[in-house]
């Protein structure tokens, strides 16, 4: 049969003579070249839509040659005849003679023989030549041209079926032919319209009988296939197809009906069948098996296949030709595994895989005619699924001849699961000679194998398709593993795991895993740190997916992570060294939120949950994690463990070293001999979303306060001293513990720590050695407190300094632990009182006021403050405190400051210093002391609190801290109301009550009991050259009445004292000294010699007289002298004349006149406003 | 109506391509690994799909791919929420007939209303934390509910009650 004809027939037909003439060769060949037809659009009334033939073949031939003896009875297809026929006439056109006597004739006679045949059109070309055309000009032609006169006699309808060619040899003028081109087209597809519709009636007939007896099956499928087959030759690839389609449905239909009457067997395997080239439609002689009715299934829905693909083909959808090649086989496979029995062993298998590779080279030949740029991956990729279909037969026929073991990957390929112990199939009817000869020899299989995997694998990787090329490579690890290529598989399975990885397909990693350990273990490798990572990597997609995603058999699963737990422990037993692992999922620590105190010892416990995934117990060695604290506190608590078991263990962590506080979960740990699994619970907020902000929080642990502890804590000393060195107190209390040995050394920015001057200020004899930075103690008793006072560099610059203590100690219970402490202490370097001084110089007595103020918001109480002399006697000093020392306490607050006042008598100046002590406490550290006084005394009678003394106490000073009302009535009384109740289930409600009912009852004591701090401040006398008293003496008599403008004799007397200056005693010595009468011109009138200079002698007196006159009635101050010394004669200083300094009092300071109104009248004017 | 499938497995992916819940149907383990593969593998083909149909709407993918006896089905969800669905191979699937859209629709049902559990993230692993990126796991104990009625639904659309199967 030959293959259907791609062009449509055009027959043309004219006179004998024409026909041979030189000018219907030269206009056939013209016309050749204006073909194929181009952009025919076929609008037909069966279709919805306009079908484009972008390019349509056009043969023409000779009518004559055209013979019907095609009177076959099978239907081809509709092209297989002329769709138009073309008769030629060549007369001039005006030559209408010419016409009606020859040429009218002989259209007649070609005209009745066209007309009659079916479905074919026909059309007149009149060819006339240009240049006759030109001459004639008959334009008033009464008779009308040739081509009318033709119209009129044979184009009867309205379709116009004459045209005109203005032929003119040797040019070619597309135009010219434009008309007779869309004639040709019009006519070439109003043919092929009316042939469709006749035909597709036809298969509608047909089709319509099919419930009738004689309806033949394959009879209808050749009609309808010439449909098919029509449309190919006119490029109608669409409707082709659909065609095919249809008639796929009605074989579907067909086989529903189980009517096979019309096929043959369903498969009547020929020798090659397995291997014949799938896509070939001349590999058979279908047609004719169709139409003899003994066509096999097998063959018919090949050769539908084929047909379709090659339209498919046609139509550039390469990709699709794939996709439907490849679901057929594995379709149509499975049918034909359904008769297994019936055809040869194993030709499913070999069918399927040959057609699979002939698919693809026939898709390749296809392909590279056509451009496919977009569609390229998308083929590939369908390539590569053919490929891959052939490659799963090879799975099957190597499971089969035992080249490939039947496990996945290679028996995911097995439809049904094979028997045990079935009898390998034969495989000599396989016809593929690549194929028979690779299942002869083992190592040629496993190339081929290799071959078209890989074949695959670059069509899946030009395609796009990571994953299914990640896929074959698996198996082709698989298939090394399985040849014992051992180190090829190792990198495989090693690399593979990193793409299933990111996004969790644990299930297959896994896999890729397991096969790795397999493979190690296989090849006989050492246990090494490539393999416990390997094997944690396996663990880790264990328990991410909580075993059930692990593809292996459930059973054995425990058994199979158990052995590889117990290598695991020999393998990092023989680490050489520590191998560390972070974030694996198989082991989860949960930290509890509080530690809880160990009552016995120094430290803490914190209960930890382990949580361990693997179905198998974990052997370890410890367990061990990191709180934080501020300013890289550290503190670790471990626990020795040995075994893991499944679920969750419940440890307890103990941390020798005391601490308290709130504490940031750092990190946990736990060391399986070498390797160290991490776990890192500190959230940096960098790397976090913020939605999972709240979610992520850091864990604290909160260590409470263990009041027995060993503790190290700095205190002011108790004597400040001013201008000496300062230094500090640390005391440490050894709580329970009997301290065997105790170092610490201190350390402050810019702060030097004498540890070499240190003294021990308790009683409590301790052996110490020093070192320049560090001491050491040692024997230390418990429940004492040892206070050393260290010396430091000068800290006035700070108000506080932070001292970081760095302690290792060890204690009698415990010696082999030794504990270390990092703690950070602040302490204030400044007085919570300052401390301020005014001197009053009255002639040789000198009247110093101390005033004393907090510095702070709370209260001091000061105990005594005393002015001392200094150590070195000298002249006659003598002070005198202005108050009696029964003064009692005195309270300093913010609001109201102490005032001190002292007299300090003296045969001279005061060359040295003296001292001010202040024995002064916080009101704070006097209550607490007094609390303490109290709970003491409550233990002295109820022995039982004993253990509660220091929570007893911390938990009043906690309820004083709660309101102050309590401060007044303490202040004045010392009765101290402590302000709330315990709570009704509180513990130690019986003592804080009976305390409380103690303090309510306490009173001041007049002797200062309990802990006082001193401050020494050296006070230094100041130095007063020139003390004057100034005196403003009215001369009158003391009860005489004075009146306002009356004059008032008076005297100005200055006295001057030199006692408190340099030159004391010397009766020598003279300053010019310069006077000056304040003015006060509203009060007072002052005659005499308000101003003047005098000289100062030590203990004289100046005198001058006054005249003041007040000025109005009233009681009035007398007027000021101000007194002023001037420069001395001969001494510089500072290149200015030096200025004696001088101290004046007025002695009349305090006096007031009483000025009486003189009598007489007085006239006040009143303003009354405007008018 | 379209014919009834068997399914053989069933999986959801997520957004992320993380796989959510990988179910099979199957009785032997071993066969397993290969509908994990196909899951896996699917991903490409959904990729392809929705890369050359960006702009439409269209959750159902339609057929992804045959491979022997197995036809594979996806369906993207509004929020990208795969479904992959293997399918026993049989002629329908050779006619192209698309599978019955109520039997996904049924099983994104099953995953939104396991999605909407308000309690479901709450006592995540600490895994999570790490990686906020991976909400959920493969075989996660969360998913037990989905799990069961995945299988309900696989269940009911291999053994219809009707018999318009079509015979291969």
């Amino acid at each position: 049969m030959a293959g259907p004809k791609k062009s449509v027939i055009v027959s043309y037909s004219s006179t004998q003579s024409f026909l041979s003439s030189s000018s219907w060769t030269q206009i056939l060949q013209t016309l050749n070249s204006q073909l194929p037809l181009r952009n025919i659009h076929w609008k037909s009334a069966s279709r919805p839509s306009i079908r484009t033939i972008h390019e349509l073949d056009v043969s023409l031939v000779n009518l004559d040659t055209i013979r019907d003896e095609h009177t076959s009875q099978i239907p081809t297809t509709l092209l297989e005849r002329p769709l138009l026929n073309i008769y030629v006439i060549t007369c001039e056109n005006n030559d209408l003679e010419a016409y009606r006597a020859t040429v009218k004739k002989q259209i007649k006679e070609w005209h009745a023989t066209v007309t009659s045949r079916k479905n074919q059109e026909w059309l007149i070309l009149h060819v006339v030549r240009a240049d006759t055309r030109a001459q004639s000009g008959a334009f008033f032609t009464l008779k009308g041209s040739v081509l009318d006169k033709v119209r009129a006699d044979f184009n009867t309808d309205k379709r116009e079926r004459c045209v005109q060619l203005v032929w003119s040899a040797g040019t070619n003028n597309p135009a010219a032919w434009a008309e007779f081109l869309n004639k040709l087209r019009d006519g070439v597809l109003s043919a092929f319209e009316s042939a469709v519709i006749q035909r597709e009636e036809e298969v509608r007939r047909s089709e319509g009988q099919r419930q009738m007896p004689g309806w033949n099956f394959c009879t209808f499928f050749i009609l309808k296939e010439s449909l098919a087959t029509s449309f190919e030759g006119m490029t109608l690839y669409d409707d082709a197809l659909v065609v095919y389609e249809e008639l796929e449905v009605s074989f579907y239909q067909v086989l529903k009906e189980k009517n096979l009457s019309w096929f043959g067997t369903l498969i009547t395997p020929s020798p090659t069948d397995d291997s014949a080239p799938l896509l070939s439609i001349s590999k058979k002689t279908y047609r004719e098996l169709i139409l003899a009715n003994n066509i096999s299934v097998f063959d018919f829905r090949i050769y539908v296949l084929s047909r379709q693909c090659e339209l498919l083909a046609n139509a550039s959808r390469l990709t699709e030709v794939c996709k439907k090649v490849g679901v057929f086989l594995s379709a149509f496979g499975r049918r034909l595994r359904e008769i297994e029995s019936e055809i040869p062993p194993l030709f499913v298998e070999s069918w399927i895989y040959s057609s699979a590779l002939s698919a693809v080279d026939q898709c390749d030949t296809w392909g590279s005619k056509v451009d496919l740029d977009a569609k390229r991956p998308a083929f590939n990729a369908g390539k590569a699924e053919l490929l891959e279909l052939g490659r799963n037969q090879l799975d099957v026929l190597g499971i089969e001849k035992q080249y490939l073991p039947c496990k996945p990957p290679f028996s995911s390929a097995l439809l049904v699961s094979r028997p045990e112990n079935a009898q390998p199939k034969s495989t000599e009817s396989i016809s593929n000679p690549q194929l028979s000869t690779a299942l002869k020899d083992q190592d040629t299989f496993y190339d081929l194998y290799i071959l078209i995997t890989n074949r695959a694998i670059d069509l899946y990787a030009k395609s796009g398709r990571r994953k299914f090329a990640l896929k074959l490579h698996g198996s082709l690890a698989a298939l090394d593993l399985h040849r014992g290529r051992l180190d090829n598989a190792l990198t495989t399975y090693n690399s593979l795991p990193a793409h299933y990885a990111p996004h969790s397909w644990t299930s297959l990693e896994s896999i890729m895993l397991s096969r790795a350990l397999e493979t190690h273990e296989t090849a006989g490798k050492p246990k090494d740190r490539e393999w416990i990572h390997v094997l944690l990597a396996f663990f880790k997609t264990y328990a991410e997916s909580g075993g059930t995603e692990l593809l292996i058999p459930r059973e054995s699963k425990g058994v199979y992570i158990s052995q590889l737990t117990r290598s695991l422990e020999t393998a990092v037993s023989d680490l050489d060294s520590d191998l560390s692992y972070p974030d694996h999922p198989a082991l989860k620590v949960q930290v509890s939120s509080v530690a809880i105190l160990d009552e016995s010892r120094d430290g803490s416990h914190l209960e930890v949950n382990v949580h361990n995934s693997l179905p198998c117990p974990i052997s370890i060695s410890e367990v061990s994690i990191l709180l934080t604290g501020r300013d890289l506190e550290r503190f670790r608590f471990t626990s020795a463990t040995e075994l893991l078991s499944p679920g969750t263990t419940n440890l307890k962590l103990f941390c020798p070293t005391p601490c308290h506080g709130s504490f940031l979960l750092d990190s946990s740990e736990i060391r399986m001999k070498r390797l160290l699994l991490q776990w890192s619970h500190r959230r940096t907020s960098h790397n976090k979303t913020p939605r999972h902000a709240a979610k992520g929080n850091n864990v604290l642990v909160r260590i409470p306060h263990d009041l027995l502890a060993f503790d190290v804590r700095l205190r002011q000393p108790p004597l400040v001293a001013l201008g000496a060195p300062p230094s500090l107190l640390v005391v440490i209390s050894t709580g329970r513990n009997e301290v065997l040995h105790a170092s610490f050394s201190l350390s402050a920015p810019s702060v030097n720590f004498d540890c070499q001057g240190v003294t021990l200020s308790t009683s409590i004899a301790v052996y110490r050695s020093t070192t320049p930075d560090r001491i050491s103690l040692q024997d230390l008793p418990a429940d004492k407190e040892i206070e050393l006072l260290i010396p430091h560099s000068d800290v006035s610059s700070f108000h506080s300094i932070k001292v970081s203590i760095e302690v290792d100690y060890t204690t009698a219970l415990e010696p082999s632990i030794t504990r270390s402490l990092r703690l950070t202490r602040v302490i204030s370097t400044t007085l919570p009182v300052s401390v301020n001084v005014e001197d009053f110089f009255r002639g040789d007595k000198l009247f110093s006021k101390f005033i004393v103020s907090t510095l702070s918001h709370q209260h001091v109480r000061i105990s005594n403050a005393r002015l001392e002399p200094p150590d070195t006697e000298s002249s006659g000093l003598k002070i005198l405190a202005c108050s009696s020392s029964k003064r009692g306490i005195i309270t300093v607050t913010p609001a109201q400051a102490a005032q001190f006042l002292f007299q300090i008598n003296s045969n001279g100046p005061v060359r040295e210093a003296l001292s001010l002590d202040i024995t002064y406490r916080m009101l704070r550290e006097e209550v607490e002391f007094v609390v303490e006084e109290a709970v003491e005394r409550a233990i002295l009678e109820n022995p039982d609190w004993k253990l509660h003394r220091i929570p007893l106490a911390r938990k009043l000073i906690q309820m004083l801290e709660t309101d102050a009302s309590w401060v007044e009535i303490y202040g004045i009384s010392g009765e101290l109301y402590i302000p709330g109740s315990p709570a009704p289930d509180d513990a130690l409600r019986e003592p804080i009550e009976v305390v409380k009912k103690m303090l309510q009852t306490h009173q001041h004591s007049d002797t200062p009991t309990g802990p006082w701090h001193d401050i020494k401040i050296p006070v230094d006398v100041p130095i007063m050259n020139i003390v004057a008293a100034a005196q403003i003496k009215l001369s009158t008599q003391r009860d005489t009445a004075l009146y306002a403008g009356q004059p008032i004799p008076a005297t100005l007397v200055v006295r001057s004292s030199f006692h408190w200056g340099t030159s004391s005693n010397d009766k020598e010595r003279q300053y010019m000294m310069q006077y000056d009468v304040e003015e006060m011109v509203k009060e007072w009138l002052v005659s005499g010699k308000k101003r003047g200079t005098f000289v100062a002698t030590d203990a004289g007196t100046f005198i001058v007289p006054l005249t003041l006159v007040a000025l109005h009635h009233g009681e009035f101050k007398l007027p000021k002298v101000m007194i002023n010394a001037l420069p001395l004669a001969n001494v510089v200083t500072m290149g200015s004349m030096a200025i004696p300094n001088t101290e004046t009092y007025q002695v009349h300071g305090a006096e007031k006149v009483l000025i009486s109104p003189r009598g007489g009248r007085s006239t006040f004017v009143l303003g009354m406003g405007s008018t | 109506m379209a014919p009834n499938l068997r399914l053989n497995a069933v999986a959801f992916i997520s957004p992320q391509n993380h796989p959510i819940l990988i179910r099979t149907f199957m009785k032997q383990d071993e066969t397993a690994i290969k509908y994990h593969y196909i899951a896996h593998t699917s991903l490409d083909v959904i990729e392809e799909r929705v890369l050359a149909s960006s702009k439409s709407s269209e959750c159902y993918l339609g057929l992804l791919y045959s491979m022997e006896d197995v036809a594979v089905y996806g369906y993207i969800t509004p929020l990208k929420v795969k479904i992959v669905l293997a399918a026993a191979l049989t002629d329908a699937v050779a006619r192209d007939v698309d599978i019955n859209m109520a039997s996904i629709k049924t099983l994104h049902m099953a995953y939104y209303s396991a999605i909407s559990n308000p309690f479901l993230v709450l006592h995540d692993s600490s895994g999570a934390i790490h990686d906020t990126s991976r909400p959920l796991l493969a075989g996660s104990p969360k998913w037990k509910h989905l799990r069961r009625r995945v299988d309900e639904i696989a269940r009911i659309v291999g053994n219809p009650s009707d018999t318009s199967t079509a015979a291969g």
